[in-house]
């Protein structure tokens, strides 16, 4: 059975919960990082060098970054759904992996970790405000890329609206500011409603 | 004819062109970025709203991120040779394109940022320190995981090492203390004596 280390509460691990619910994969998930631990036993650096989460053994086959993960997931039990075997619209749903990692992430991240990882009386609130807006700024570019279709890369759910989808659960759940952005909480809200999103990705912010 | 934007010297630009390169595909480039501008237009932002280089043109395909235009051309142009068929074998390449946007450029750039394009009375020398300490652990990851491999996912070149090559090739030459580590020192030699390398990737550093 598919092994899958990490904490429910890590974005990353979000993806991989997420991917396997929609594929129907039975999976055994052991707890690993922060106040679990685990990550940086000899064991699991063995697995993952990098002391992080998530990890995966599938069938002897282990792999870590959780990306790579959703792709190989996708590729190996779902080519032509969440895998889309056209290879433009398969580029199209991987650009949209790439960028949650390399534009949305970095600023989502201090947001993240300043509301919901941080006392109140310790956070730094113009440091936060600056990534708010910034990560807001981001977010303009999907709201404006789902005004054309209901999924990030097609007219179905494909990988590319997993790692968004995990950021943008957690940005429409904090206690923040946030602009309009129709299309993207229309799609958010479609999102809401697939019992596997739910299953691995709405789970309390912690 | 495709059409690649970007200046000649931006790192993402760089993977994509020494793919090229590496599987002789003709392309055009035309610059864009940085002291080039372009990216700012109404055009450019139409193909690319991320105002980023690079973005192709394929035969009327527009795509960017670097990483999902270098999987797009590979497994268009280059399946079984730089887009490894077995399943696992391109699980393991793509982890490693992964962790050098993830894990490997955020620890350098702070070097590459204050050594470079600061000016020398500005450098921050606490950011410096870190990260080439930080750059130090990861190239020690990355030199376990060449033990015993010629290149990051096998024995064969693959996009995996692609990836690597702009930001490696940056690490290499940018004056800072690196550590000696055999096996990277021998890859990096492996992979830098392709004339493709010499010719797209081994340009001034600015």
């Amino acid at each position: 059975m598919l092994r899958i280390w990490g904490r429910v509460n890590s974005v990353n691990v979000k993806k991989v919960l997420w991917c396997a619910e929609e594929l129907g994969l039975p999976f055994e998930r052991i707890d690993a990082g922060m106040a679990h631990g685990v990550v940086t036993t000899p064991e699991y650096l063995a697995l993952n060098p990098n002391a992080r989460v998530p990890t995966i053994d599938d069938d002897g086959f282990v792999l870590w970054e959780s990306n790579t993960i959703v792709r190989y997931l996708s590729l190996r039990y779902s080519l032509g759904t969440l895998c889309p075997e056209d290879p433009r619209e398969r580029a199209d749903s991987d650009r949209w992996m790439d960028w949650s990692t390399a534009q949305l992430a970095g600023t989502f991240r201090e947001v993240f970790w300043g509301m919901v990882r941080t006392a109140p009386e310790k956070r730094d609130l113009a440091f936060i405000e600056k990534n708010r807006a910034a990560t807001a700024k981001t977010l303009d570019i999907a709201d404006r890329a789902l005004a054309k279709r209901p999924f990030i890369a097609a007219d179905r759910m494909t990988m590319g609206d997993i790692p968004l989808g995990c950021y943008v659960h957690l940005w429409m759940s904090m206690p923040i500011e946030r602009p309009a952005h129709p299309n993207l909480t229309a799609w958010y809200q479609r999102l809401l409603a697939r019992p596997a999103f739910n299953a691995g990705v709405n789970t309390p912010l912690t | 004819m495709l059409k690649i934007w970007g200046r000649a010297n931006s790192s993402n630009l760089k993977k994509v062109t020494w793919l090229c390169e590496e599987i002789a595909l003709p392309y055009n480039r035309i610059d864009a970025g940085m002291s080039f501008g372009v990216v700012n237009t109404p055009e450019y932002r139409k193909l690319n709203p991320n105002g980023l280089v690079p973005t192709i043109d394929d035969e009327g395909f527009i795509l960017w991120e670097s990483n999902a235009i270098v999987r797009y051309l590979a497994a268009k142009h280059a399946v079984g040779t730089l887009w490894p068929a077995d399943f696992k074998v391109r699980a393991d390449a793509d982890r490693w394109m992964d962790w050098c946007t993830s894990t490997l450029w955020p620890a350098f750039r702070p070097v590459f940022w204050n050594l470079i394009r600061t000016p020398a009375d500005k450098r921050n020398q606490k950011e410096i320190d870190e990260g080439a300490q930080k750059t130090a652990e990861m190239l020690a990851r990355l030199d376990a995981t060449l033990a015993g491999r010629s290149f990051v996912a096998g024995d064969q070149f693959t996009i995996g090492d692609i990836a690597f090559g702009p930001v490696v090739y940056l690490i290499q030459n940018v004056p800072f203390e690196r550590p000696k580590l055999a096996n990277y020192d021998a890859w990096y030699s492996r992979i830098s004596s392709r004339p493709a390398f010499k010719k797209v990737v081994a340009l001034p550093v600015a």
